[in-house]
C-alpha cells in the first residue's frame, strides 16, 4: 500500500470515499478572524513601542506584525483546504491539519449528541460548525465552515443515522 | 454522643419501611456523614487547646456551635431523604427546601460500590454508591446497615440485568455477619453467589511498592529534607511553614495504601468483585461487559523487582468535583503483583495472555530514540493491545466492541520518516490505546480495517447478549 502524495493514509477505506469540503467562505471567515486579531495587536504594540521608544521602532514593530499576519494568511489557505469529511456507510470520517495531519473515524452508532455552533464571524457569513460527541472525552470530530442550511441537514442526517445504529457502552 | 441524633428523630414515625415501599437511611447516618468534619474539628480544638490553653474558651464555644450545626443539618437531611426500588428504577428523594428526586434506571448502572469509612465500620454501617456513565455524581445511599447494603446491592445487581442472580440469592445473610471489625480483613464477602478468588495483594509488597513509587519517593525526599534542615539548624520551628505540604504528601501516600490494602479480586456470576481498604473499606462489583479498557503499568523501578500494576477503566463519571485527582485514577485490580499474577488476570479478563508483539519499525528510533524499543501493538479477534512509554511502560488492551472513535495522526517528523500513529478512544477517563509510530502503510491499513472489525464486534455482542434488560419484573 503506497502512501499517497498528499501524505494521507491510503487503503481500501479510501477507495470509494467521496470527500466533501467546507464552504469556500470558510477561508474568508478565517482571514477575518486572523485580521481581527492581528490588526489591533499591530496597532496597539506599535503605539506602545512608538511612545516608549522611537517612532521608527513603533512603525517597525507594527509593520512586522502585519507581515507576520500576512504570512499566516498563506498558511490559512492550506489549512482550510485540508479540511474534509466523508459520510461512509457506517461511520463518518473527518480529516484536517497541514503540519500535523489527523483523520478520525467516528461510527454513527457511537455518537452521543451533535452540536451546531456558529461564532459571530461565522454567523455573519452564514456558516456554522458541526461537532460530534462520543462517550470518549478524547474523540475529536468537528467540521467547521458549513453552510448553515447544510450544517442543519448534516446534523439531522447524522442524528438519524446515530439513532438507527445506536450501540450501548 | 450517639444518643444525639437518635434523640432528634424519635418523633417521626419512621421505622424501616413505609407503605409505598419507601425506605429511610439508617438513623445513625448523620453521625457517620459528619464524621470527617467532626474529626477535623476535634483536631482543631485539640490543637487550639494545646497551642494556647489560657484563652481557649471562646474558640471552644464556636467549635461546639459548628459541631451542633453540622449535626442538626445532618439530621434534617436524614429526615427528608428516602429511597425506593420499583419497576427497575432506584429513586432517591432528598432536600428540605429544594426537593431533589433522582431516578437511576438499573439497566444503566455500571457498577455498585459498598464503602465503609472508619466510623461507619465501628457502627456496622456502610454506604452504597451507584455509578452510572456520564452522570456527574452517581447515586449514593449513606448509610445502611452493612448486611442490608450487601443485600440491596445483590438485589440491584440482579435486577440490573445480570443472569439468574436471583437463583443464587438464597436466604438472607445471617445477621451475625455484621462483625464491626473483622481482623484486618476487608468487608465480609457478600454471602451470595459462588466466588472464585483471582488475586489477593501481598501487604508487605504493597508497602514496598508504594515506597518505590513516585509518590513514595517524593514523600521520602521531602521528609528527608525536613529532617536535614532540622538537624542542621537545630530548631524545629524553621520547617513549620512547610509542614502542611509535608503533611499533604504523607496523606496522599497514606490514602493510596489505605485504599489498596488487602485488595481481593474475585469473579462471581454478577461480575467482578473487588474489595479493599484498611480503615475505609470499599467493596465494588463491576458488571460483566462493562470494562472499557485494561492497562498494565510497569514503572522502571518496579520492573527490576518484576512487579507491575493492573488497572481497569469502567465508564463512569468523568470527573467528580470533590475529588478530581482520585477519580482520574483508574481502579487497580492488582495494585502491585508479579508478572504471573498480571498475566493470569489478563487471561481471566480478556481471554488472552499475549503481550503485543508487533514491534515498531527501526526508523522510529529517529523520532523516539529511547521509546521505540517498547513500542508494539497487536490485534486478535476481540482486542487491540498497544504498548508505549519508556520510564513507565504502559500496555493498554481495548475490546474492539468498546472503541468509540479511531484517530490517525501524522506529525511533520513522522511524515519525513514515513510513520503514523493510530489512537483508539474508549469511553471513560481518557484512556487511549496509542498504536504509535507505525509504518505509514500499516497505519493506513489499520485505519481502513479497524472500523469494520469494531463494527462486527459490536454486532456480535448484540447477538450474543440479546436484550440487555431482564429480571425487571421481579419487583412487586
Amino acid at each position: 500500500m503506497p502512501v499517497a502524495e498528499s501524505g494521507r493514509p491510503t487503503g481500501t477505506a479510501d477507495a470509494g470515499v467521496r470527500w466533501q469540503r467546507p464552504s469556500p467562505r470558510l477561508l474568508l471567515a478565517r482571514r477575518i478572524q486572523a485580521g481581527l486579531v492581528t490588526g489591533p495587536a499591530a496597532i496597539a504594540s506599535g503605539l506602545v513601542a512608538g511612545v516608549a521608544g522611537s517612532a521608527a521602532l513603533g512603525l517597525g514593530i507594527g509593520l512586522g506584525l502585519v507581515v507576520a499576519g500576512l504570512l499566516c494568511e498563506r498558511f490559512l489557505a492550506r489549512r482550510v483546504a485540508a479540511w474534509g469529511y466523508a459520510e461512509r456507510s457506517d461511520d463518518l470520517m473527518v480529516r484536517r491539519g497541514v503540519m500535523i495531519r489527523r483523520q478520525s473515524v467516528i461510527p454513527y452508532g457511537r455518537m452521543q449528541f451533535i452540536d451546531v455552533t456558529a461564532g459571530p464571524v461565522e454567523r455573519s457569513l452564514g456558516l456554522a460548525t458541526v461537532r460530534m460527541h462520543t462517550a470518549a472525552a478524547a474523540s475529536d470530530a468537528r467540521i467547521p465552515g458549513l453552510d448553515q442550511a447544510e450544517a442543519a441537514k448534516l446534523r439531522d442526517q447524522l442524528a438519524a443515522l446515530g439513532e438507527a445504529r445506536a450501540a450501548g457502552l | 454522643m450517639t444518643s444525639l441524633p437518635q434523640g432528634g428523630l424519635a418523633g417521626p414515625p419512621a421505622p424501616a419501611e413505609d407503605a409505598a415501599g419507601w425506605h429511610r437511611l439508617h438513623p445513625l447516618s448523620p453521625l457517620v456523614r459528619a464524621g470527617r468534619h467532626l474529626v477535623t474539628i476535634g483536631v482543631l480544638v485539640l490543637g487550639l487547646l494545646f497551642a494556647n490553653h489560657n484563652q481557649a474558651g471562646g474558640d471552644l464555644v464556636v467549635d461546639l456551635v459548628i459541631v451542633g450545626a453540622v449535626l442538626i443539618a445532618g439530621v434534617v437531611s436524614w429526615l427528608v431523604t428516602r429511597w425506593q426500588v420499583a419497576g427497575g428504577v432506584l429513586r432517591i428523594e432528598t432536600g428540605l427546601i429544594r426537593r431533589d428526586s433522582r431516578r437511576f434506571p438499573l439497566s444503566q448502572v455500571q457498577a455498585i460500590d459498598v464503602v465503609q469509612t472508619g466510623l461507619a465500620r465501628v457502627l456496622g454501617l456502610a454506604e452504597l454508591r451507584l455509578r452510572t456513565a456520564g452522570d456527574a455524581s452517581g447515586g449514593r445511599l449513606a448509610c445502611l446497615r452493612l448486611p442490608d447494603a450487601e443485600r440491596l446491592r445483590e438485589r440491584l445487581l440482579s435486577m440490573a440485568g445480570a443472569r439468574a442472580a436471583a437463583a443464587t440469592r438464597g436466604p438472607a445473610p445471617a445477621t451475625g455477619a455484621v462483625g464491626p471489625d473483622p481482623p484486618g480483613g476487608p468487608v465480609p464477602g457478600a454471602a451470595t453467589g459462588p466466588e472464585r478468588v483471582l488475586f489477593r495483594v501481598d501487604s508487605a509488597r504493597l508497602a514496598g511498592a508504594i515506597v518505590l513509587s513516585r509518590a513514595g519517593a517524593i514523600a521520602a525526599v521531602v521528609i528527608a529534607a525536613m529532617a536535614t534542615v532540622v538537624a542542621m539548624t537545630g530548631e524545629p520551628g524553621t520547617i513549620a511553614p512547610f509542614l502542611p505540604v509535608g503533611f499533604g504528601i504523607v496523606l496522599a501516600v497514606w490514602r493510596q495504601f489505605n485504599g489498596e490494602y488487602g485488595t481481593v479480586v474475585a469473579t462471581a456470576p454478577d461480575g467482578l468483585r473487588l474489595r479493599s481498604g484498611l480503615v475505609q473499606t470499599t467493596s465494588e462489583t463491576i458488571r460483566p461487559g462493562r470494562v472499557q479498557a485494561v492497562r498494565l503499568v510497569e514503572p522502571l523501578v518496579w520492573r527490576a523487582f518484576g512487579w507491575c500494576r493492573l488497572e481497569v477503566d469502567v465508564a463512569g463519571p468523568r470527573q467528580r468535583r470533590e475529588n478530581r485527582a482520585e477519580s482520574q485514577r483508574l481502579r487497580a485490580l492488582i495494585p502491585v503483583g508479579s508478572r504471573r499474577d498480571a498475566e493470569h488476570m489478563i487471561g481471566e479478563l480478556l481471554g488472552t495472555r499475549r503481550r503485543p508483539s508487533r514491534r515498531a519499525a527501526r526508523r522510529a528510533a529517529w523520532k523516539a530514540p529511547l521509546l521505540y524499543r517498547f513500542l508494539a501493538w497487536d490485534l486478535d479477534d476481540r482486542h487491540v493491545a498497544a504498548t508505549r512509554g519508556r520510564v513507565c511502560r504502559k500496555t493498554t488492551w481495548v475490546p474492539l466492541e468498546k472503541v468509540q472513535s479511531i484517530r490517525w495522526v501524522q506529525g511533520p517528523v513522522q511524515r519525513r520518516l514515513g510513520l503514523a500513529t493510530v489512537r483508539l478512544d474508549v469511553a471513560g477517563k481518557r484512556v487511549t490505546a496509542s498504536i504509535q509510530d507505525r509504518d505509514a502503510a500499516e497505519a493506513g491499513g489499520i485505519l481502513a480495517t479497524l472500523p469494520d472489525l469494531a463494527r462486527d464486534a459490536r454486532t456480535m455482542r448484540g447477538l450474543h447478549r440479546g436484550p440487555a434488560v431482564s429480571g425487571l419484573a421481579s419487583e412487586s
